[in-house]
């Protein structure tokens, strides 16, 4: 039974869905994959609203989309082309991008598809601190990694978004 | 100079160090035009993202939402639809509420397989798998 003035999930679906989508669609990338992202995220809240404790539900939603995404990722065969957090390819030289400056014009089009090259677990940092706006501490609880960790995605996660957008 | 603050540039543009921190860092980057640029380029680029607007759903997406299709994370579970009480079983948890006949998992997801497809996704179609490529139009 859900508690005392807890929403219905219906109720979360709709006050909350263009929140819900957007964090979706910026994890996995396109509307299709969005879309079945939020309908599992629904019924994670179906069967977890009993246990809501009033507080911030964007946090909330948030930790259950992100677990979702990373879920279905770790289930999904990886794809020879991904490169994984520790690729060498990755690590940054001392001097990448030096003096580098992004082109004059990047498009929102051009963020949303260099987040989609980065690996899931660092895209996953970047977008509970940038897009959704979570601490340290709450993407810390979200993703059950110390807050040193966190840290250190979110920095690479940029760092790598850097390499990406200036890239010619 | 003490040692390059590395990811604690990200932190302290988040707001997230001690004031003992924040002044350990501001000290090295007095000294070191390095991470001074790093710091610039990272506070750019995580402005950009910041900057990123709020995603409008599709039209139907409501509709859609409560009268799910357990498509995605139930790919697993067609795996199993072989046995019939286990396709009963996930039938019965995904029944709708409108009394309708609803068609065999197997169908759905074999529909699903059939159809599926980012083609005509504008963003996924952008996004190349080796090279990256200039999107500026």
């Amino acid at each position: 039974m859900a508690g005392e003035g807890a929403p219905t999930w219906e109720e979360v679906a709709r006050s909350h869905g263009r929140f819900l989508y957007t964090v979706a669609y910026r994890l996995t990338g396109n509307r299709e994959d969005a879309e079945d992202l939020v309908q599992e995220v629904l019924l994670r809240v179906r069967r977890g609203l009993q246990t809501y404790q009033p507080g911030s539900m964007e946090g909330w939603l948030s930790r259950i989309a992100t677990n979702a995404f990373l879920d279905e990722i770790r289930r999904r065969k990886r794809r020879p082309e991904d490169l994984l957090p520790d690729d060498p390819d990755w690590v940054l030289p001392p001097t990448a991008g030096a003096d580098e400056a992004l082109a004059a014009e990047v498009l929102p089009d051009d963020v949303h598809a260099a987040l989609q090259r980065l690996p899931e677990d660092f895209r996953a940092a970047v977008v509970l601190c940038d897009v959704v706006g979570q601490s340290y501490q709450e993407i810390s609880a979200s993703l059950q990694i110390p807050v040193g960790t966190v840290r250190s995605r979110i920095h690479r996660g940029r760092a790598m978004l850097r390499e990406v957008l200036t890239a010619a | 100079m003490n040692a390059h603050p590395g990811d604690l540039l990200s932190g302290m543009l988040d707001g997230e160090l001690t004031p003992g921190e924040v002044a350990g860092v501001r000290a090295h980057l007095e000294a070191c035009p390095d991470c001074q640029r790093e710091l610039d380029r990272i506070s750019e680029t995580r402005t950009l993202v910041r900057d990123l607007p709020a995603v409008d759903p599709p039209f139907g997406f409501y509709e859609r939402m409560v009268r799910p299709r357990y498509r995605w994370a139930r790919a697993g579970v067609a795996a199993l639809a072989g046995a019939a009480a286990v396709s009963v079983g996930v039938m019965a948890f995904a029944a709708p509420r409108e009394p309708h006949v609803t068609p065999h998992v197997a169908q759905l997801v074999d529909a699903h397989t059939a159809s599926a497809s980012t083609s005509g996704d504008p963003i996924s179609e952008m996004t190349p798998a080796a090279a990256p490529v200039s999107f500026k139009r």
